[in-house]
């Protein structure tokens, strides 16, 4: 039976060199990651932190979209692999005296066993018994490796700096937009792949995936590190968001709370989009900046993106990507509908989020 | 006749208390097209199950040219030559019918996700080798006017012969294939059997079929085996066994269900 | 002798959490079996009844009316998730039912937490009789021996009501056979309906057991109440049901009070091992699915029904 109908995009490089235009569902994630890239602009230094954020937040979602967006499974520890990333990162430059560009490879590589060991346990089974064995890694190695001091630095944590050409929040800005740009471009390379296809294959039919002779296992065994090592990536970047990597950060159930927070932005950019990423990013953390001030912040932000989650999923499988992808075909068919509607849902959004700030 | 290329012997599949398959025997040799006919419940999806993989059997031996497939699972079956196509058509409602097809060249391609990442030119080359078969594909299956649509939107004669443009992307040496006549138009239906014999000639695979569609079956096949409850009962050229009493009984004696399964 | 005591009354603590976890995979395999759906919002569920309780008893309501009250709360919630919510995404859609369900969660904790957040607990009488008893030679909490019982009670009961009355047979139709359950004329909407309500009502229980461990510390007096040690009892619940594969009720009940005595017996264990409660749970169920529980007790029938 059929899953909801998550539309997909044609594959990329035609073999003449044909060129294609750029669908408007694609155009709105590269809007997204405009939008990021000018927040400094009107906001400072503010701005700039805000935009990190939601850059390290893209990139994390990346992992969400191969391991849940492309294979289908769902995984509860991207943020552990971000931890694991984060403190890996620390030990590496802050104790070996390692430069970043040694230490954020061995921080995606330092994924990998845990992403062996959970990922061997489960792929043979359905889809359910990986998200309770991933529940149950987060909560466990919250208790394990992000207690351990020599691995998180005790109380203080591990202090860490950006990489030396990079100091200047600017450049920083720009490095950081160029990798997750160049990491958006390689995961929707992956789409396009014999393994990219055959993991959007075992998500939609397991048992037609088998039958055309694609090694199931291995396929979903493959998401899960590939998902890990961008985790870890992801991870070596928000330890240099937060310049001091304490373990706090990564204790459970905080790990699996923003787990989930990253599950939500994926969902809400367009699960199987990488581009989508950014639109997600932008949709949720700069609304997260907004409710900072509320009193109580959490509650309220838990209630705003799981509600965002829920109707996500229910209503709009494919997320802001497919919104965008359905907006503009209304827009062009109908066009006076075809406007209200878009800033219908923009000024509902500013109001939602004017509401609560008054409330709080 | 020569070496048997698929060979099921003695094969039993038991359910709880139910025996669905008991000491069953058939082969197939190179080339052949192979009938399968038989009551509902008569265990015809069963055997394809057991020897494609997705169904364990309690005893018995398959092989698949001279060689053991019993202990593989049904990707590796599908390497070693097998192909087959289900009874309710399963494809990949999310993907277009062009994604469909290069998801099912998948035993053709070699190159990783790290190449496919960096977009290395092993991976280029890869797409190009891809992307140019199926295009051959889409047009002798004449697919072409539906090469951007997605599965829910085809007929269901269409997706039928989008299944089967995917199992033949795979060379398979044996193609088993599920009621592929059952729910499409009479006229789909007329144009199948000359199709699958062209497929047969034009490739040299081996053709093992369930259908309930009595011209197609009869008209297509060289040899017949007849089942019922889970045992066959008969053996032999298309005329023989039409007339054969235990298979007229087996259908007589039963209520039997038009074609269209729900 | 001497020896004895502290593993009697290890034991019992051990028991005494495992009612909370025994009683909280009863409500997931219900859930599970009749609906298909794995319902990772069952801890914060529950959460509401402690939250609604907390409130009430704070209030100055009587004990028992106020947990009654409270109890009545999950279903309503449970309920009303399933016929907004999880009705409305198709069973073999297994990812956003799981995402959907994780959505759930998130919604009522924060819900939980915003609702207590303004709050400050200043009388909050124990809804569990207190004191001591004594039983082979060791003393034991009456809190504890009281949650056993009630836990077993409970568990039995629901379970004797399950075989044998004529609504619980309609959900173990449904359950084994939807089709078959839907054309011999039970509704399967009315046992989903079922299901969750009664599975949330024990999920309310179980977290309301567990209250006194988590708060009883200060002798009633709570200033800030904290939610997150809530969500952690979900994964040894899902321990507990693995046990049963997922599909047998009275062997998550047992898997239950397994897991509830490996965690309390640890803190005799040599010193590394006994602070590592959630690596142990970890690799019990690891252990668990690596043996592929669920081929103990789910016929390929069953498990045909819990996919589409």
């Amino acid at each position: 039976m059929t899953q909801h109908a998550v539309d997909l995009a044609p594959p990329i490089a035609l073999p003449a060199g044909v060129r294609r235009r750029l669908t408007s569902a694609e155009l709105a994630g590269l809007a997204g990651l405009g939008a990021i890239a000018l927040l400094p602009i009107p906001f400072g230094s503010f701005g700039f932190f805000v935009g990190q954020f939601a850059l390290v937040y893209a990139i994390l979602g990346l992992s969400v979209v191969v391991v849940t967006g492309y294979a289908g499974l769902v995984s509860l520890m991207t943020y552990s692999f971000a931890g694991i990333g984060a403190m890996v990162t620390g030990v590496a430059m802050a104790s070996w005296g390692w430069p970043f560009w040694l230490a954020l490879p061995l921080a995606a590589v330092a994924t990998v066993p845990v992403s062996i060991i959970v990922g061997v346990t489960a792929v043979r089974l359905k889809g359910l018994y990986l998200a309770i064995a991933t529940l149950t890694f987060a909560d466990a190695l919250g208790e394990t490796f992000f207690k351990w001091s020599r691995a998180t630095g005790g109380q203080t944590g591990w202090v860490v700096s950006r990489p030396k050409p990079f100091v200047s929040d600017v450049s920083y800005y720009v490095l950081l937009l160029a990798v997750a740009l160049g990491l958006v471009w390689m995961v929707t390379g992956l789409r396009s792949s014999r393994m990219g296809r055959a993991m959007l294959a075992v998500r939609t039919n397991e048992r037609e995936a088998q039958a055309l002779g694609i090694n199931v296992y291995k396929t979903k065994l493959t998401a899960f590190l590939i998902s890990g090592m961008l985790g870890g990536i992801g991870g070596g970047f928000l330890a240099l968001l937060l310049k001091q990597v304490t373990r706090s950060a990564f204790q459970s159930p905080l790990v699996e709370a923003t787990s989930i927070l990253l599950v939500t932005v994926v969902v809400v950019g367009g699960i199987d989009r990488a581009l989508g990423a950014f639109l997600g990013a932008v949709a949720l953390v700069v609304q997260q900046q907004v409710f900072q001030g509320a009193r109580f912040f959490f509650a309220y932000f838990g209630i705003y993106s799981a509600g965002l989650l829920i109707v996500f999923l229910l209503y709009r499988p494919g997320g802001l990507m497919q919104v965008a992808r359905l907006q503009w075909r209304l827009i062009r068919a109908r066009p006076r509908v075809g406007i209200t509607v878009a800033v219908a849902i923009v000024a509902i959004n500013v109001g939602v989020a004017w509401l609560f700030v008054r409330l709080g | 006749m020569s070496e048997p290329l698929l060979e099921v012997q003695d094969l039993s599949v038991r359910f709880g208390g139910i025996t669905a398959l008991d000491h069953v025997s058939v082969t197939v040799a190179p080339g052949e097209i192979v009938g399968l006919l038989g009551p509902n419940g008569a265990g015809k999806t069963t055997l394809f199950n057991a020897i494609s993989g997705f169904q364990k059997p309690d005893a018995g031996r398959i092989a698949l040219a001279g060689e053991d497939i019993k202990h593989l699972l049904p990707y590796e079956r599908v390497a070693a030559g097998l192909g087959r196509t289900f009874q309710h058509v399963r494809l990949f409602a999310n993907l277009t019918v062009r994604e469909n097809l290069l998801v099912a060249q998948h035993r053709h391609l070699s190159s990783g996700s790290l190449s496919a990442m960096l977009r290395l030119p092993a991976w280029r080359r890869d797409e190009e080798r891809a992307q140019a078969r199926i295009e051959s594909m889409l047009d002798m299956i004449d697919l072409r006017a539906w090469e951007t649509s997605y599965p829910p939107a085809l007929s269901y004669g269409t997706t039928r012969f989008l299944e089967l443009a995917s199992v033949l992307s795979l060379d398979p040496l044996v193609l088993l294939l599920d009621e592929p006549a059952s729910g499409i138009q009479q006229k789909e239906v007329e144009a199948l059997g000359p199709l699958l014999r062209r497929i047969r000639d034009e490739t040299g695979c081996s053709i093992m079929l369930i259908e309930h569609d009595m011209s197609l079956l009869l008209g297509l096949s060289e040899r017949i085996y007849a089942l019922d409850f889970g045992r066959v009962i008969a053996e032999g050229p298309p005329d023989q066994v039409t007339k054969d009493a235990r298979v007229l009984s087996s259908y007589l004696g039963r209520t039997r269900r038009a074609h269209a399964s729900a | 002798m001497i020896a004895a005591h502290p593993v009697i009354e290890v034991t019992a603590f051990g028991l005494a959490s495992g009612a909370t976890f025994a009683l909280l995979a009863l409500g997931l395999v219900l859930i599970y079996r009749t609906t298909g759906t794995m319902n990772f919002s069952h801890w914060a569920i529950g959460l509401l009844a402690v939250v609604a309780y907390l409130l009430l008893a704070n209030e100055g309501v009587p004990v028992v009316l106020a947990m009654l009250l409270a109890l009545a709360i999950s279903p309503i919630a449970g309920i009303a998730a399933y016929r907004f919510v999880f009705k409305k995404v198709p069973r073999a859609n297994h990812v956003v039912t799981i995402l959907i369900t994780i959505g759930v969660a998130q919604l009522f904790a924060s819900l939980a937490a915003m609702v207590l957040g303004f709050k400050t607990f200043t009388r909050l009488p124990p809804w569990l009789p207190q004191g001591r008893v004594s039983f082979a030679g060791a003393r034991l909490n009456t809190t504890d021996v009281v949650t056993i019982a009630l836990a077993v009670g409970v568990a039995v009961g629901f379970l004797a009501w399950f075989r044998f009355t004529r609504t619980g047979r309609a959900l173990r139709a449904v359950a084994q056979n939807r089709e078959a359950a839907m054309l011999a004329g039970i509704d399967d909407v009315r046992s989903a309906t079922i299901a969750w309500g009664i599975g949330s009502a024990l999920a309310a229980l179980a977290l309301l057991l567990v209250l006194p461990h988590v708060a009883g510390k200060q002798g009633g007096l709570i200033t800030t109440f904290d939610i997150t040690p809530f969500g952690t009892l979900l994964i040894p619940a899902f321990g507990a049901a693995l046990v049963g594969g997922l599909v047998n009720l009275p062997m998550a009940v047992a898997g239950g009070f397994m897991f509830g005595l490996v965690r309390e017996l640890l803190v005799l264990a040599p010193k590394p091992w006994s602070d590592l409660r959630s690596v142990v749970a970890a690799l019990l169920i690891l252990v668990l699915l690596v043996l592929r529980t669920e081929r103990f007790f789910v016929t390929a029938q069953e498990r045909e029904a819990l996919e589409a």
